[in-house]
């Protein structure tokens, strides 16, 4: 059995050699199918982190009538802190606001000119609220809006955030599809091409393949080298995509941060998850380019 | 002992390759199969060796009926069957040594076994001096000798000569006969399918004459009566 697997292996090795320029190109269109996953990949970890990012910044400011009593103000902030949605609360006074607001204007005058016309702090006081998800914002507005402190709130600044929120989760969601309809036709046509080379390996070795049947080789020792000449491939693709990708982030990551204005974690996604993406890529490429050499090889082992 | 039984083979309703022949050759046997081309000899040999099944009929080889035999055992059957062909069918990039190596090494037979094996093969077959060669730099009758080489490797019960002097000139054509009644001698059951005269002749062992895949005439010490 030992023997036999072990000529096994090393014919499957000089099918590889024999083949080569097939098999290279092979290697490079099962490579660009498992770059494509990767650009998936660092996208989807790209996106994740921009949505992290700005839900990190923002929290919703509910603004009160400017003669909202204080004791409504610290009820509201102690029953909104009291729920599991709610990260923090905040008050912020009527005066702290102004001096936000003066601050925040500093350089257009008029406004400050007009808000020297009015008399005393036209302002209100502000609860600031931050959820623990981005989500809980609606259901936190809701429970804030209840008939004891309605008639006290003027407005929120939830709406201005909502869109921003909704459009990155909503672009993520496209591009994790329109990605993985990318990658199905990658796949595809490496898979295709993988078909083609053991195929056109085969044929080049039929003359030896019918010598192998005459002398009484049994079908699997015919069919399991060019089986592993498919896992031989995907193993190559598999390392040579490893490789682009280390570059890639090593050479790719600080430009990304400095576009974006922030750390966009793919060196630190790929520590933590490199080695399980490369043994996934690798089963499944592996496992698919198997699957298509055992078909090819079928018809040239029968009887 | 090989028996056929009432083995018919129709490849359309047109094409009749054998039509219910029966016959029985006993081991040891010496049998020329004889027959104008179309007559149904390497049909009979494809039966044989199983390369395919007869549309109605049994065949038996060694007690193992083999007319239904099921893709994995062809190999096993192969093994006992040495096949030799009119066109070698030898392996251009290997060497002779190789090129018999190859059949114990795809049964999966040891190193050991084959650096054993091999030698004494080809010194039957007269080639334990020309084992680096390949197959370019051999005569028509040596790469036959590598065949017999290449069939006798696994100590087959049976050898099935399909035309083996078909591509060789008078003399190669002796020392192939002779070989193969040597083989004969040590107790191998030889089939020989040709449609060459002069060889059936010179033998004087049984014939089986086949005309549009029927037995015509099947004698003991028969000769090439077409």
């Amino acid at each position: 059995m030992m023997i036999m697997a072990w000529r096994i292996f090393t014919a499957s090795w000089s099918h590889v050699w024999r083949n080569l320029w097939i098999g290279l190109a092979t290697v490079i269109v099962f490579t660009v199918a498992l770059l494509s996953v990767n650009v998936l990949i660092a996208t989807n970890v790209l996106l994740e982190r921009a949505v992290t990012f700005i839900e990190d910044r923002v929290d919703v400011t509910v603004l009160f009538q400017p003669n909202t009593p204080q004791g409504v103000l610290d009820q509201a902030k102690f029953y909104l802190t009291s729920l599991p949605q709610t990260q923090y609360a905040k008050i912020i006074t009527a005066d702290e606001a102004l001096v936000a607001f003066k601050e925040r204007s500093k350089g257009n005058q008029k406004v400050l000119d007009a808000l020297g016309e009015l008399p005393g702090n036209p302002l209100g006081a502000e609860l600031v609220i931050k959820a623990n998800d981005s989500s809980d914002y609606p259901f936190l507005l809701d429970a804030v809006r209840n008939p004891q402190y309605l008639p006290f709130i003027h407005t929120s600044s939830y709406e201005d955030h909502r869109d921003a929120i909704s459009w990155i989760q909503d672009a993520a969601r496209s591009l994790r599809l329109f990605g993985s309809a990318l990658v199905a036709i990658f796949v595809f046509f490496g898979l295709l091409a993988a078909f083609n080379a053991i195929r056109v390996a085969i044929y080049t070795q039929r003359d030896e393949i019918a010598i192998m049947r005459l002398v009484g080789a049994s079908s699997a020792y015919i069919r399991w080298p060019f089986v592993l000449e498919g896992v031989w491939l995907a193993a190559f693709a598999s390392v040579f995509t490893a490789i682009c990708v280390g570059l890639g982030i090593v050479y790719g990551e600080p430009i990304l941060s400095r576009f974006f204005g922030m750390d966009v974690g793919l060196q630190s996604f790929y520590l933590r998850q490199g080695a399980i993406l490369v043994l996934a890529e690798f089963g499944t490429i592996a496992a698919l380019s198997g699957f298509v050499s055992w078909i090819a090889a079928g018809r040239y082992i029968k009887r | 002992m090989i028996v056929l039984e009432h083995v018919s083979k129709t490849y359309h309703p047109q094409s009749i390759g054998l039509d219910d022949v029966s016959l029985r050759i006993l081991p040891g046997e010496f049998v020329s199969i004889v027959g104008q081309s179309g007559a149904g000899k390497t049909t009979l040999a494809k039966l044989l060796m199983a390369e395919e099944q007869p549309s109605a009929g049994r065949i038996e080889i060694g007690g193992w009926d083999i007319t239904r035999i099921r893709p994995r055992e062809i190999p096993e059957l192969r093994r006992q069957i040495g096949v030799i062909f009119q066109d070698y069918k030898l392996l251009p990039k290997k060497t002779v040594f190789e090129n018999v190596s190859f059949a114990l090494e795809v049964s999966g037979a040891p190193g050991s076994y084959i650096r054993e094996v091999v030698p004494q093969v080809l010194k039957i077959v007269g080639l334990d001096e020309r084992e680096h060669r390949f197959p370019r730099q051999l005569s028509g009758g040596e790469q036959q000798r590598v065949v017999i080489a290449r069939a006798l490797v696994h100590r087959p019960k049976v050898l099935l000569a399909d035309e083996p002097t078909g591509n060789l000139d008078t003399l190669n054509t002796q020392d192939i006969m002779d070989l193969l009644v040597k083989i004969n001698a040590f107790g191998t059951t030889v089939v020989l399918v040709t449609h060459n005269r002069e060889v059936v002749n010179a033998l004087r062992r049984r014939v089986i004459t086949l005309k549009d895949g029927r037995i015509i005439s099947d004698h003991q010490h028969g000769k090439y009566t077409l």
